[in-house]
C-alpha cells in the first residue's frame, strides 16, 4: 500500500481536523455506493477509508509515524456495497422509477419500452432455484420422500418416483423464490444425483446382481433368497449352475415409461468354502472323471 | 437470504433504538409479510451506507433522507436502463 498521507493528500504534520476534512472530500467523491457506474470507485475509496482508518486513530497514527507499523492490510476490506444490490435484476423494497415517471405517461416509442419495462418488473415471476439431491440407488429404483433442507433453513419435501435416473431434474412448481405483484413464484429444479450402490447396477430399465452361491447350490440346485430393490424375493437356482449363469427375474426391474417394468438379472458366482475343507479336498481327489474336465478348453493357449 | 432482526443487528452493528428509527424514517424498509420482521443482505448494505453517510461525511438526519431518495431513483434509473439494453430494441423500433 503506498503511503497513507500520500493517499489522502496531506502533510505528514496535518492535524487532525484536517485529515477528517482530507478523507471527507475524497470519500464524497469516491465513495462506491454514490457511483455506481464507476468501477474504479471501489478500489480507490478502499484505499482512502483504509489510509484513514489508520490516521484517523490518534494511536495507530503515532505508531505508523515512528515506524512501529507499516501500512500493510490497512485496506478496508468489505463485501457487498449497496450498488452490488440496489441495481441487481433481483427485486427489492428500494425501487424507486418516479425519476422518470413522467416519460413514462407521454406517447412515444420510448414511453412505451419504459411502460412495458415497469410492468414486468412490477409483475415479475420469482427465479427458479435449483438444487442437487443425492438419493440411494435403492431409492431411485423404488421411489421415495426424501426432504431437502434449504440453505434458509426451510424444507422443501420432494416425491422422488420409482425408475428415476442420475441427472434426472424434478420440476417443483412455485417452490422457487417468491415473485413481485402478480407473478408467481418461480420453480424449485432438483437435479437427481444416485449413490452408487455396492451390488446393484443398472443398465436401461434392467438391473444387474452378482450373488454368490455355494458349491452345493450350484451343483444340486435350490431356492435362494435374492434381494431386489423393492425386497427380497425367492428364486430358484436350476441344477448345475456355474459362475456366469445369469438368472432372470421378470418385472424386478425399474419401471419404464411404457407402464411396465425391466427384469432384474442375477449373475451367479460360485464360492467355495472361506476355509478349506478336508472333506472336499478328499472328494475331489477321489473324483477321477473331474480331472478330465477342461474348463480352459476354449482359451487361446 | 433472510435473516431475523437479531442476526440484522448484529450483522450491521446497529442498535435497536436506533433500528426502529430507521424503520420509522423508512430509510430500511424490512419484510413485514410473515408475524417476524425479515432482513436481506440489501437492509445490511444499506444500512452501512447510511453509516457511512452519517458518520464519514457528516451527513445530518434530513440529509441521510434526501440522499437516499436521491440514490433510489438514480439505481430505478440504472435499472430500467439496464433493462432497456438487454431488450436491445431501443434502436430499432
Amino acid at each position: 500500500m503506498r503511503d497513507p498521507y500520500e493517499i489522502l493528500g496531506v502533510a505528514r504534520t496535518a492535524s487532525a481536523e484536517d485529515l477528517q476534512k482530507a478523507y471527507r472530500k475524497l470519500a464524497k467523491k469516491l465513495h462506491p455506493d454514490l457511483n455506481p457506474g464507476n468501477a474504479e470507485a471501489e478500489e480507490k475509496f478502499k484505499e482512502i477509508a483504509g489510509a484513514y482508518d489508520l490516521l484517523g486513530d490518534v494511536e495507530k497514527r503515532k505508531r505508523f509515524d515512528s515506524g512501529e507499523i507499516d501500512a500493510a492490510g490497512a485496506e478496508r476490506s468489505r463485501q457487498g456495497y449497496y450498488r452490488d444490490y440496489a441495481s441487481a435484476e433481483q427485486e427489492h423494497p428500494y425501487a424507486d422509477n418516479s425519476g422518470f415517471a413522467d416519460f413514462m405517461e407521454s406517447d412515444d416509442a420510448f414511453a412505451e419500452l419504459l411502460r412495458r419495462s415497469a410492468r414486468a418488473q412490477a409483475n415479475r415471476r420469482g427465479h427458479d432455484l435449483e438444487f442437487r439431491l443425492p438419493i440411494e440407488f435403492i431409492e431411485s429404483i423404488a421411489g421415495a420422500n426424501k426432504r431437502l433442507t434449504l440453505p434458509d433453513g426451510n424444507t422443501l419435501d420432494v416425491t422422488i418416483p420409482p425408475g428415476i435416473v442420475a441427472g434426472q431434474v424434478l420440476r417443483l412448481r412455485g417452490k422457487g423464490a417468491p415473485g413481485s405483484g402478480q407473478g408467481g413464484s418461480g420453480d424449485a429444479l432438483i437435479e437427481i444425483e444416485i449413490r452408487p450402490d455396492r451390488s446393484f447396477t443398472r443398465q436401461g430399465d434392467d438391473i444387474y446382481l452378482e450373488l454368490p452361491v455355494s458349491l452345493p447350490e450350484a451343483v444340486l440346485g435350490g431356492r435362494i433368497k435374492v434381494q431386489t430393490p423393492t425386497g427380497a424375493v425367492t428364486m430358484a437356482v436350476p441344477k448345475g449352475s456355474n459362475t456366469g449363469t445369469i438368472l432372470r427375474l421378470k418385472g424386478k426391474g425399474a419401471p419404464n415409461q411404457a407402464g411396465g417394468n425391466g427384469d432384474q438379472f442375477v449373475k451367479l458366482k460360485v464360492m467355495l468354502p472361506k476355509v478349506p475343507n478336508p472333506e472336499l479336498e478328499a472328494f475331489v481327489s477321489g473324483w477321477e472323471s473331474g480331472r478330465a474336465y477342461n474348463p480352459r478348453e476354449e482359451v487361446a493357449s | 437470504m433472510k435473516i431475523n432482526k437479531q442476526e440484522f443487528l448484529s450483522r450491521s452493528g446497529l442498535g435497536h433504538e436506533t433500528l426502529i428509527a430507521w424503520i420509522e424514517e423508512e430509510w430500511l424498509i424490512p419484510d413485514s409479510s410473515s408475524a417476524e420482521m425479515s432482513f436481506s443482505d440489501i437492509d445490511i448494505a444499506r444500512a452501512r451506507l447510511i453509516r457511512d453517510l452519517q458518520s464519514d461525511f457528516g451527513v445530518n438526519d434530513a440529509g441521510v433522507g434526501v440522499i437516499l431518495k436521491l440514490l433510489d431513483q438514480l439505481y430505478g434509473m440504472r435499472r430500467t436502463m439496464m433493462e432497456l439494453r438487454q431488450a436491445g430494441r431501443i434502436i430499432s423500433e
